[in-house]
């Protein structure tokens, strides 16, 4: 486990599991996971906090959610992107994109 | 739990108790690194249904189980709400019948405008042909423009009679510029209207009544006087006619109006004919402020060429006095509108105060239940109830009362509206429309929304600036004295404004109705006639004494005589005299007012005649035309010359003045008195042959007692035998059509004192409330006082004088707004300024009066409160 941890960024956790999703169609659980994972463990989730997040993405139809059998073979909820959730992380993405590129111009001023 | 967080949280377990942890710890775990589930599942909630949502539906139900425990404050809150709402509804419905709800049946009626002309000192609407005719070849912001004019008539089908039917003559684009599209057959076009064609299209109620919408309507003769139609289609349902109030149920080619009407066809070429109510439709995209503008400005050059013409001064400046105008006229012609805009907007301004004062009234209810409820309150802080919360809690209580009270008061404002309307009517029938649409329950909505948030947010912020603490260790507060003061203090003010109404405009009906008529309007039966035709000059004649020797003879008549015009019946007919030995000046007046009259005319008015006779028998065969005159016109005409047998020349017939009545008010009974001429009925028809029917008189009888209406009947039954052709219409008498005149100032006056006392007693029931609410919170404070000594008189003193300090600033309050606002129903006063003092006075002292006694019952109960029981109670 890495010695230094992140809290998320305000407003990025929506975009972080649409990133997910995207990927492949997966559940709450491995939505958590999977961050921790590529983030090499430095983004931490506060697990509970990702269903709210889930939810109100559904409602806005970005994401779109079914029961079906997990890899234990137990039933769980998959989440899948939408059309309008594809676009809406592109947007995010290149957002984002922008924010980071702005931000790490003015941290590499030299002093 | 969620199967959602559930499967979660065994999948971070079963992680745990790979890692080597015991069971029950690695659920422990599992559950502290999700976070509490409870408040997840709680959040996701949230997200489906908002919070506010089942917090409100919370709210309600705890408000709606709060307020059935308290079945007085809810009886006494929803009728107050009720009270208010339901004026408001009842206002607005008729604002609405009256000048918003658009033509049924008529294509974009927002395109839809009327031409008038106006003057300052009249609302006429009405256009001349010469003029429409003008406008209708020089507007270029019209596609299209028709007039027409009322008529109505017997009117026969299938050999069955129908009496009184409104009909309407109409120019050939009438339909076309409406947009209407038939029901059955088809409408009148430019080529019916173009050379006379006897045709006619009937309403679609009309179709249904007479024909039960029997398509072989098309093709009937429908007989107007004399004159036969055929009927060749039916208008969309709904079209009721362009006149608002006024159904037609058929309409026929204005050019066919000199046939249905006996007419001359003056009114075709004389531009003074003002007759017709003239609309047009704009062009797409055309405002009605640039319709306006051009209609303005096209006028002033014709007005000023045809005023030209026009020899007298003094007549040319009063023709030049006019404007003409574009009106909206999605609601057709403007004439409703113009009559009653000013009575509504003036009672949507009271009926909006009684609403102020039942959210007042309300506000004041509540907070007195904050301070009672304060433990509760307390308890809901301490565990936690946030600001809002409290607030969003007195909200969903006002909003079901507002609620319950917009239900009840809806209800009462459909039966109210028809009380209204047929008081307008005016004795006439006034065909409205006030069922309930969408701006109705829009406006009922918004008028409920206001309550709710009047009469709840000063109670709610009244909780939730209480503190915890005083009430949980049960002391008794203060309370919000203070903003219940100032509650009671506004509702008295309210009522002090619409006392001061109320007494002003019931002043005036009794001021107006003490006005020197200069005749005697008791015991006075009126009665009009209609026939089916018209009448050679003698057969009028021979009808005419026929109708006066039928009154004579019914036993208890007095007198009977014949009016060309019944005074005060709203109409006005005034000529150009020319007076022997007086010269006009340029710019002075003229003309007189006339008046054609039988012998005994002022026998059966009751004024007396000053100097010589009046018109007798003799006169009628007789070669010498005599005309009597009143007081102002010997006064202005014939300054210091005897008027007896001097001469007046009026419409190329010279008159000997023969006598000298006194003056009598003539229009109504607000206008002055203005000089008067009258001339003899007989002599009239011989002078003008042709122009005089006996159906132009009005027939008027005296009676020595009993109800003059007993005439009705009886000559209901002795007309027929006259003459078969003839019957009798609207008789009534003298002293109904006095109040009809006066239908304005009875309006305000009923309706002003309605309102006036209804705030009265809902302010003294606030009163009631504060002081017996006080008294029982200041308990022991009076206990105390009395056990040091303080007799009850003292006591009674002390509450009342509370009473007195909210009565003075409410009072005072209400006065100077009062002050401020009266002068906008100046128009509605008679004999009484906008500040008489008076009637400040006489509302100060009703509101005084009403207050002592609302707070004696309190201030009794004071005096009464045992001091033992008082100090052992805390």
């Amino acid at each position: 486990m890495a010695s230094e941890k992140s809290d998320l960024l305000q407003g990025t956790l929506d975009m972080l599991v649409l990133k997910i999703v995207a990927l492949e169609p997966a559940h709450g659980y491995g939505i958590a996971q999977r961050i921790q994972q590529i983030s090499q463990e430095v983004l931490q989730v506060q697990q509970g906090s990702l269903y709210p997040a889930l939810h109100r993405l559904e409602k806005r139809g970005w994401l779109k959610a079914d029961w079906r059998a997990s890899e234990t073979g137990r039933e769980a909820k998959f989440y899948t992107l939408t059309r309008a959730g594809r676009k809406q992380l592109d947007a995010e993405a290149a957002n984002w994109g922008r924010l980071a590129g702005a931000v790490e111009l003015i941290m590499q001023t030299s002093e | 739990m969620d199967p959602e967080i559930a499967y979660h949280v065994d999948r971070l377990t079963q992680d745990y108790i790979a890692q080597g942890l015991d069971p029950r710890e690695a659920r422990r775990r599992a559950l502290l690194e999700f976070g509490g589930p409870a408040q997840i599942e709680e959040d996701m909630r949230d997200i489906h249904h908002p919070r506010w949502l089942a917090d409100l539906r919370q709210d309600l139900i705890y408000a709606a189980r709060t307020l059935r425990r308290s079945r007085g404050f809810l009886a006494s809150a929803v009728l107050t709400l009720a009270l208010g709402i339901g004026a408001n509804t009842t206002i607005f419905s008729l604002v609405d019948a009256v000048m918003l709800r658009p033509m049924a049946a008529v294509r974009a009626p927002g395109e839809v405008v009327q031409i008038a002309r106006v003057r300052e000192d009249c609302g006429s609407c009405a256009v001349s042909y010469p003029l429409f005719q003008y406008f209708h070849d020089r507007l270029s912001s019209i596609t299209g423009a028709f007039v027409e004019m009322p008529i109505r008539h017997e009117i026969t089908i299938n050999g069955v009679d129908d009496e009184d039917v409104n009909g309407s003559a109409v120019s050939g684009e009438y339909y076309a510029v409406l947009g209407l599209v038939p029901a059955a057959g088809r409408l009148l076009t430019p080529q019916d209207d173009a050379v006379p064609t006897a045709v006619a299209v009937i309403s679609y109620d009309y179709w249904r009544r007479r024909f039960g919408l029997d398509p072989a309507a098309i093709g009937t003769p429908l007989t107007y006087a004399t004159t036969t139609l055929t009927i060749v289609g039916v208008e969309p349902q709904g079209f009721e006619g362009t006149e608002r109030g006024r159904t037609h149920s058929f309409a026929a080619p204005l050019s066919m109006l000199d046939a249905l009407n006996d007419g001359n066809g003056k009114w075709r070429s004389d531009w003074s004919l003002n007759s017709l109510g003239m609309m047009a439709r704009l062009k797409p995209g055309v405002s009605l402020e640039r319709a306006n503008a051009e209609v303005t400005a096209l006028f002033e050059p014709w007005l000023h060429d045809r005023a030209a013409t026009i020899p007298v001064p003094f007549q040319r400046q009063q023709v030049l006095k006019q404007r003409a105008v574009a009106l909206a006229g999605a609601a057709g012609m403007n004439g409703l509108r113009l009559q009653f805009i000013k009575p509504l907007t003036i009672l949507m301004g009271i009926v909006a105060l009684v609403l102020l004062l039942a959210c007042a009234n309300l506000s004041g209810l509540m907070l007195a239940r904050v301070t009672a409820r304060q433990r509760e309150i307390s308890v809901r802080r301490a565990l936690g109830a946030g600001n809002g919360r409290l607030v969003r809690q007195f909200l969903a209580e006002s909003l079901l009362l507002a609620l319950c009270g917009a239900a009840t008061g809806f209800c009462a404002a459909q039966w109210f509206s028809r009380v209204l309307i047929t008081m307008m009517a005016n004795g006439d029938t006034l065909s409205l429309k006030a069922a309930p649409d969408w701006r109705i329950f829009a406006f009922t909505g918004a008028v409920s929304l206001v309550v709710c948030v009047l009469g709840g947010l000063a109670p709610g912020l009244g909780a939730a600036t209480a503190s915890v603490n005083p009430a949980l260790k049960q002391v008794r507060a203060g309370g919000h004295r203070q903003l219940g003061r100032l509650l009671v203090v506004a509702q008295l003010a309210i009522s002090m404004m619409l006392l001061v109404g109320a007494n002003l405009f019931i002043r005036s009906l009794v001021k107006l109705y003490s006005v020197d008529t200069g005749m005697s309007t008791g015991g006075v039966f009126l009665v009009d006639l209609l026939s089916k035709h018209h009448f050679p000059a003698t057969r009028s004649r021979e009808i005419q004494s026929a109708i006066l020797a039928r009154l004579h003879r019914i036993p208890g008549v007095v007198a009977a005589s014949a009016a060309n015009m019944v005074p005060l019946g709203g109409g006005e007919w005034s000529r150009e005299v020319q007076v022997e030995g007086h010269a006009f000046s340029p710019g002075e007046d003229n003309t007189a007012l006339m008046n054609a009259i039988a012998p005994s005319y002022f026998r059966v008015t009751g004024t007396p005649i000053l100097l010589g006779r009046e018109f007798e028998e003799r006169d009628e065969s007789s070669a010498n035309h005599v005309a009597i005159v009143n007081e102002s016109f010997v006064r202005e005409l014939l300054a210091g010359q005897p008027p007896l047998g001097k001469h007046v020349t009026c419409n190329k017939v010279t008159y000997e003045i023969i006598g000298v009545a006194r003056d009598t008010k003539y229009q109504n009974l607000r206008k002055g008195v203005s000089r008067e001429l009258y001339i003899e009925w007989v002599q009239q028809q011989s002078a003008e042959p042709g122009r005089w029917q006996p159906m132009a008189y009005t027939y008027m009888a005296r009676v020595s007692g009993g109800d003059p209406m007993r005439l009705a009947p009886l000559m209901e039954r002795a007309m027929p035998e006259i003459d078969a052709a003839m019957r009798t219409f609207h008789p009534q008498t003298f002293e109904d059509q006095v109040d009809q005149s006066t239908l304005n100032e009875r309006m305000m006056a009923t309706l002003g004192g309605f309102f006036g006392l209804l705030a009265l007693i809902v302010a003294c029931l606030g009163i009631f409330g504060i002081l017996a609410f006080q008294v029982s919170r200041r308990a022991n404070e009076i206990g105390v006082r009395m056990a040091v000594g303080a007799t009850r008189r003292d006591i009674l003193v002390l509450v009342l004088r509370e009473a007195a300090l909210l009565l003075v600033p409410g009072c005072l309050v209400g006065a100077l707004a009062a002050v401020g606002l009266s002068r906008f129903a100046a128009s509605f006063l008679f004999g009484v300024t906008p500040t008489d003092p008076e009637a400040f006075a006489i509302a100060a002292l009703a509101l005084a009066l009403s207050t002592l006694a609302a707070g004696y019952l309190p201030a009794r109960r004071a005096a009464r409160v045992d001091p033992m029981a008082a100090l052992r109670c805390d």
